[in-house]
């Protein structure tokens, strides 16, 4: 059986609200995005939702060794498995709790199945003026022997004047298939900032849909940084909304992927309102058999003067079979911005081989060498060292190469 | 050190290098002088790998291998270093991490672990000194931005740093003023040993009153058409190449 059909019968036997209910029959109705929609039209879902996924897993067992394996190890630490919340730091003036309704969200199709469905994840809440100095660590572990669907929902509050560092990551560590429509959203209250980062390094039978919605009061600055390494399917919808002046919303990505695997990076920035900036910088490299695809919008509103908007996605194609779509999407109804964008695909640079391996540089290790430095302007963006220094592991054992970039 | 015989090298169907024979011992400079598209530059990338370049014929001797069979960075292992004209921006990449990555992949070929920091660091200070090359240049990107004159200090360094039993150095006075010159130079000199070689390329004579050849040789059209000491450059600086490039002409019309 494929996945509608299982939600289907496992829908039945449940009681939902009328709203969530609404939400259901609506989603059942239309079913998954396909490539006829306009923001679906380079990643297909279609051979994903074939699988015989099951939903609502509940085991929770999972050994210590395997969470070193899959974590940074920092001190401030929430873990998941299989959707449960098995523990938690404790930080002055942060509430870490489990999931909680929030509102309904029921612009697109995976937005209004989580809202209706998902019964697990996060609630946080950072008190006013609080500044959190370690980087706390979010982890969703599944190691369900059976293919699963798992939908989690989260929110995260930010008050005024409070700062909090995030790293998340999604990981299956079983053999079997998994599916997770992962939902976030982020309100940022005036003069706050926060990094989220994703370290999306799946395994090749796990699939993500991530929407992160991000809503920003004045004066706020957001940043979210996207490392996407592995996974069969990765999609990332990110969606800032500027609701106040003096914002600043950055965004950094890098996509290393080889085999099959496709990673869709889907931006969205919306300049509601005056003097507010935003910055986006996305890398992809691409080896095997692998497509990458970059749908970056930017709309700036009538009301929305003196914005200044920048957006970069740069690619490297490594391989013969490999495959970018990149769209840039400006929308722009105020008459005084900056807005810019720029992208760019290409292969590495033949003069500069040369020259590395004159110095004694082998060829592989010039060429990883090289991938790393197109790579590392996005890197370097990201404040957490920790997730730096995977960043640069990750892309040496990707590109088969014993390396060490730091010093 | 290095025997070539009847080097013949161009790319695609056209022939740059028409027979070149040189032979370096350890110890000595040799400056290879002459006008523009005479080959200087293909002869020196020719020696240190670049694939663009077809090898129609002849040999490069180093040390009993023919260089002609190993790859750029085999060469570079057995202490084969070229000096760029055009040393290559590499943006993303700081100068230290180039040079840590040269290095240790230079002993990972001799069958050594990494350099440990602490010594790297201490040989990098070391030769930032001998070339008056200041604090923060280190964490800068790989030429990146950097003047020309900084660009080929750079390239000084990393040989500095490598410690090659060949260096060539193409066309390293282009983009230097006299006080930038001076510094190259001196380095260069103090780099010279009993058990190291240099070749030079260059155009003009200036360089050549910092750092003094043993040999000057003049190629033109592929083929070296004049040898001698270090007063040929003085006579080349006076009188120009056209007296002996016209003889060189008839000879092989």
């Amino acid at each position: 059986m494929g996945l509608i059909e299982n939600l289907k019968s496992y829908t039945e036997g449940i009681n939902l609200s009328s709203d969530k209910k609404e939400l259901l029959d609506s989603f059942l109705t239309k079913g998954f995005p396909s490539i006829k929609d306009e923001e679906w039209k380079y990643t297909s879902l279609r051979k994903v939702v074939k699988n015989d996924f099951k939903i609502d897993e509940s085991s929770f067992d999972i050994s210590e060794n395997e969470i070193e394996n899959y974590s940074l190890n920092l001190v401030d630490r929430i873990l998941f498995v299989n959707g449960n919340l098995i523990s938690k730091p404790s930080i002055k003036g942060v509430t870490i709790s489990n999931f909680s309704e929030g509102n309904i969200t029921n612009n697109t199709e995976m937005s209004s199945l989580n809202s209706a469905l998902a019964k697990k994840g996060f609630t946080i809440s950072v008190d006013k003026n609080i500044v959190v100095e370690n980087p706390i660590e979010i982890l969703f572990f599944t190691n369900s022997e059976t293919d699963n669907f798992q939908q989690y929902r989260n929110q995260i509050s930010v008050g005024e004047n409070a700062e909090i560092k995030f790293v998340e990551r999604i990981q299956n560590l079983n053999k079997s298939k998994c599916f997770v429509n992962h939902f976030t959203q982020i309100n940022v209250a005036k003069n706050a900032k926060i990094e989220y980062n994703k370290i999306q390094n799946n395994t090749n039978n796990s699939t993500l849909i991530d929407t992160l919605n991000v809503f920003q009061e004045s004066d706020t600055n957001c940043c979210v940084n996207t490392l996407i390494f592995g996974g069969e399917l990765t999609r990332n919808n990110l969606n800032f909304e500027q609701n106040g002046t003096n914002c600043d919303s950055n965004m950094n990505g890098v996509s290393v992927l080889d085999d099959n695997q496709i990673a869709d990076n889907h931006t969205f920035v919306d300049h509601k309102q005056a003097h507010c900036r935003s910055n986006e910088m996305y890398k992809g490299i691409y080896l095997g058999d692998s497509k990458g695809v970059f749908n970056g919008k930017i709309m700036v509103r009538q009301d929305a003067q003196k914005i200044d908007a920048f957006q970069s996605n740069n690619n490297l194609l490594l391989s013969e079979t490999s495959t970018i779509d990149s769209k840039p999407q400006l929308e722009i109804y105020a008459d005084d911005v900056k807005c810019s964008h720029g992208c760019t695909i290409g292969q590495l640079d033949e003069d500069a081989l040369f020259y590395m391996r004159s110095r004694g540089i082998g060829v592989e290790e010039a060429k990883a060498v090289l991938t790393y430095a197109f790579a590392s302007e996005a890197i370097e963006n990201i404040s957490v060292e920790e997730v730096k220094l995977l960043a640069q592991k990750l892309l040496a054992k990707k590109l088969n190469v014993d390396l060490d970039f730091s010093l | 050190m290095l025997k070539i015989n009847n080097l013949k090298a161009g790319i695609e169907d056209n022939q740059i290098l028409k027979g070149i024979n040189l032979e370096i011992k350890t110890g000595q400079v040799h400056a290879i002088m002459g006008p523009n598209g005479s080959g200087k530059s293909t002869l020196a990338s020719v020696i240190a790998g670049k694939e663009e370049y077809e090898v129609e014929g002849g040999e490069i001797d180093f040390e009993g291998t023919d260089l002609l069979d190993l790859s750029p960075e085999e060469r570079a292992h057995k202490g084969v270093f070229l000096s760029f004209q055009y040393p290559v921006e590499i943006p993303g990449i700081s100068v230290s991490n180039f040079i840590k990555t040269s290095i240790n992949e230079r002993r990972k070929a001799a069958g050594l672990d990494p350099m440990p920091a602490k010594e790297l660091l201490r040989k990098l200070r070391e030769k930032m000194e001998l070339l008056s090359i200041k604090k923060g240049y280190l964490s800068r990107n790989m030429n990146d931005g950097f003047s020309g004159g900084e660009k080929k200090r750079n390239e000084i360094f990393q040989m500095a740093i490598l410690e090659p039993k060949l260096s060539i150095l193409d066309e390293t006075d282009s983009g230097l003023d006299i006080d930038a010159l001076r510094i190259v130079a001196n380095g260069v000199n103090k780099l010279r040993s009993e058990d190291n070689a240099t070749i030079v390329i260059t155009h003009y004579q200036r360089l050549l009153d910092y750092i003094v050849p043993d040999f000057v040789h003049v190629l033109h059209n592929g083929r070296i058409i004049k040898s001698g000491g270090k007063e040929l450059a003085h006579e080349l600086e006076e009188k120009g190449y056209d007296w002996i490039t016209k003889e060189a002409d008839k000879k092989w019309d």
